[in-house]
């Protein structure tokens, strides 16, 4: 394991990370796209996104597959937010994610999606259709897709299912606490241990508003300090309560630092300044590969969740739309979800990606078992020993208890300029 | 030249004074064929326009645009600057904001705050530096050697230089184990990393060098023999210091000064870094805005936090008339 090792896999670590990091991190995200010249004069496809699914190697796959010339351009969180909405004349494909919907669905920005032009679409699981990936599941609060999921034809909500859909789903993870158990003593299994004051000094949380927030609320509710009517989406009286009791504890100096980026997240673990804190878990195979212990938890509460899929660009017409529905419809064959499957993440269709997988390559990544034997990453890099476990167990008991998921809140506006005043506190 | 040429024309002793009237025309005439200047400039003005002023009216412009969640539309609102200066509960004596300015003012006070405390720190560590390397090294030689010594952390990228303190100052950092081992402490402290300390020390580090160089420059331009004929008429080495050398170097101090100040006011990754983003600059106010696709607010930020600078420059000026005294 060497310390590139971890860098290679954050390229792809949570769309999240675009946010409010430093602007080194938005110059590196721009312009990564890559320009394959394959297809023979035919369609030529620009699809924009993050750094999470806007990679050479899929979009170079995607051309070379389908005989058209699919040009990736990924771009940092705000600018690529930006010219999905303003330009969608700009791109024929949107690599978005869900909890930007409640922008994009009345922009009209992007076209109904007509499932019955996705193959696979019976294959897409539960978990974007319903919420409830296994009958049992909890859907959980906040921009779950299948809230935003649902359209008729002229691009208008409704109660689904339906046949025609927002965004195709995609790529997702959930995220939740990570710790080094020689720090905290025992075993983490509540987001409410983030405010133990037998961690007083010792804790991180996440600098962006919209998340850190988020982690928080669910460790107050743990508490049974307050309940949120929905995570997702609070009032400002529930700011309000949220942000005056975060001021209190970092007064009591409860607070070890707030990170931005994945390595920052990693340095603070790996150099022992705190025992726990909020994390993203390839952030927590990072630490392990320096040597240093490091569990990622699976509060009893749930995870946060979030979702990433494919929209197309309203004005896209003619043999280009057809195009579009063959680079969507290649996204669900397994092959795109295979590549980012090692990187940590999941793809709605697992029973497609497990074709393009070894046999113990699923095991470790979706099922939650041991590795049968050293696994390399999408760039075949070696990131996983022999004998190694993957946090969290499989991704059916992942996903299957989601608390909430990220979520674009009506008050952000109010959320962004109160964070800055527990910040300044 | 030729009408020069002709009214220069020679007497009997040396040359006729040329009559106030050719200068004129000479200047003139001068001013035709010379391509330079006009030329010179073209390329940085056009540059300079291209990419400072248009931007720069664009923020202003932007400012007041009105933000739509997620982009901006075209409008001519002062809703971005009233939500800067607004402070609920300002006016109410009762509630726990009274009198307290919104948050944004509040920042940019405290970004004011550490770049002044940052600046006195770097005089007082810069100051003797730029004299010893000045006025004690005797030999030119060693004197640029230095002096590119002390420029050597320039050498290297800032992040890393701002990353460096973190196995220096962290809880096994060096100072901590040091600490420990010579029996200061007995267990490690958390109040040198991600503190006002840590970071306050961090920022004088990371940019005392930009002060050292003018102060240097400016000591060394002073001519050793005024000081040799102070000394000769009785002055004690402080009026020396007091009358002579302090005076001559307040150029430097004043350029040194503008450049930390104009350096810090905009800092935001050392924050984040050595202070573990326990603070907020306005840099990262402005960073969070643009984040969320507010960019009319983080406009008006970014001209709240020009203005404070400009006012700061324009201070410093006042002090120290660099024009005069260069």
């Amino acid at each position: 394991m060497t310390a590139k090792k971890p860098t290679r896999t954050n390229k792809g670590m949570s769309r999240r990370k675009f946010m409010g990091t430093t602007a080194t991190a938005v110059a590196a995200g721009s312009f990564v796209g890559g320009f394959p010249s394959i297809g023979h004069g035919a369609e030529t496809l620009r699809t924009i996104g993050l750094g999470v699914s806007i990679i050479n190697e899929i979009q170079g796959k995607a051309s070379q597959d389908l005989g058209i010339s699919v040009r990736g351009q990924a771009l940092g969180y705000g600018a690529m937010f930006g010219k999905m909405l303003n330009q969608n004349d700009q791109y024929e494909i949107a690599e978005g994610y869900f909890n930007d919907m409640d922008v994009f669905i009345p922009a009209k920005v992007w076209q109904p999606i007509d499932t019955q032009r996705i193959k696979d679409w019976d294959k897409v699981t539960d978990l974007a259709k319903t919420g409830k990936l296994t009958p049992e599941s909890n859907a959980g609060q906040g921009d779950a897709p299948f809230r935003h999921l649902w359209l008729d034809a002229d691009g208008n909500r409704v109660d689904g299912p339906s046949r025609y859909i927002s965004m195709l789903p995609g790529w997702h993870n959930a995220d939740s606490l990570g710790y080094n158990p020689e720090e905290t003593g025992r075993d983490i299994e509540s987001w409410a241990e983030l405010f133990s004051d037998d961690f007083k000094g010792q804790v991180a949380l996440l600098n962006v508003p919209q998340i850190g927030t988020m982690d928080a609320a669910l460790a107050i509710e743990a508490m049974g300090a307050y309940t949120f009517k929905d995570k997702g989406n609070m009032t400002r009286e529930e700011i309000d309560f949220l942000i005056k009791f975060l001021i209190d504890r970092k007064k009591e100096g409860h607070f070890r630092a707030f990170w931005e980026t994945f390595g920052q997240s990693v340095n603070l673990m790996v150099s022992g300044e705190v025992a726990l804190q909020s994390m993203w878990s390839p952030a927590v195979t990072a630490v392990k590969a320096e040597g240093v212990p490091c569990i990622y938890a699976f509060p009893k509460e749930g995870m946060r969740g979030w979702h990433g899929g494919l929209a197309i660009s309203a004005k896209v017409t003619g043999s280009q739309l057809d195009a579009a529905y063959e680079y969507l419809n290649w996204w669900l064959d397994g092959w795109a979800g295979a590549f980012v499957a090692r990187q940590g993440y999941y793809m709605s269709v697992p029973e497609n990606v497990k074709k393009h997988l070894e046999p113990e390559e699923w095991d470790y990544w979706y099922m939650g078992k041991p590795a049968a034997k050293e696994l390399p990453d999408p760039f075949d890099t070696i990131i996983v020993e022999k004998g190694e476990v993957r946090d969290g167990g499989s991704y059916w008991d992942r996903f299957s208890n989601i608390a909430v998921w990220n979520s674009l809140m009506d008050e952000n506006d109010y959320l962004v300029k109160r964070w800055t005043e527990f910040l300044s506190a | 030249m030729q009408q020069i040429a002709e009214t220069h024309h020679t007497g009997l002793i040396g040359s006729q004074p040329v009559p106030p009237q050719a200068i004129d025309e000479a200047k003139k005439l001068r001013r035709e064929p010379g391509f330079p200047t006009a030329w010179l400039i073209t390329l940085p003005t056009a540059w300079l326009i291209l990419f400072l002023v248009l931007p720069l009216l664009g923020i202003i412009v932007f400012s007041f645009w009105s933000a739509s969640g997620f982009g901006m539309e075209p409008a001519l609102t002062l809703e971005n600057y009233r939500a800067y200066f607004e402070s609920e509960g300002f006016f109410d004596p009762e509630g726990d904001r009274f009198l307290t300015p919104s948050v944004f003012l509040r920042t940019l006070g405290s970004t004011l705050y550490f770049t002044l405390v940052v600046m006195v720190l770097c005089l007082i560590v810069g100051y003797p530096i730029a004299y010893f390397l000045a006025m004690q090294v005797q030999s030119f030689k060693w004197q640029m050697a230095l002096f590119l010594l002390a420029m050597v952390p320039f050498w290297t990228s800032y992040l890393i230089r701002a990353v460096a303190w973190l196995p220096m100052l962290g809880r096994r950092g060096l100072l901590n184990t040091f600490l420990i081992n010579i029996g200061v402490i007995d267990k490690p402290t958390s109040l040198l990393l991600y503190s006002e300390f840590g970071y306050t020390m961090a920022l004088v580090q990371l940019y005392v060098v930009l002060c050292v160089g003018p102060i240097f420059f400016s000591l060394a331009k002073i001519d050793k023999a005024i000081l040799e004929a102070a000394r000769d008429m009785g002055a004690t080495s402080f009026q020396i210091f007091r009358e002579i050398i302090g005076p001559l170097s307040l150029p430097g101090v004043a350029i040194g000064m503008i450049f930390i100040f104009v350096m810090i006011m905009g800092e935001f990754a050392t924050a984040v870094v050595v202070y573990g983003g326990k603070t907020t600059t306005t840099g990262t106010v402005i960073l969070n805005y643009y984040a969320i696709a507010n960019y009319p607010f983080a406009a008006v930020n970014a001209l709240m936090l020009m203005l404070a600078m400009m006012i700061g420059v324009v201070v410093i000026l006042r002090v120290v008339n660099i024009r005069k005294e260069l």
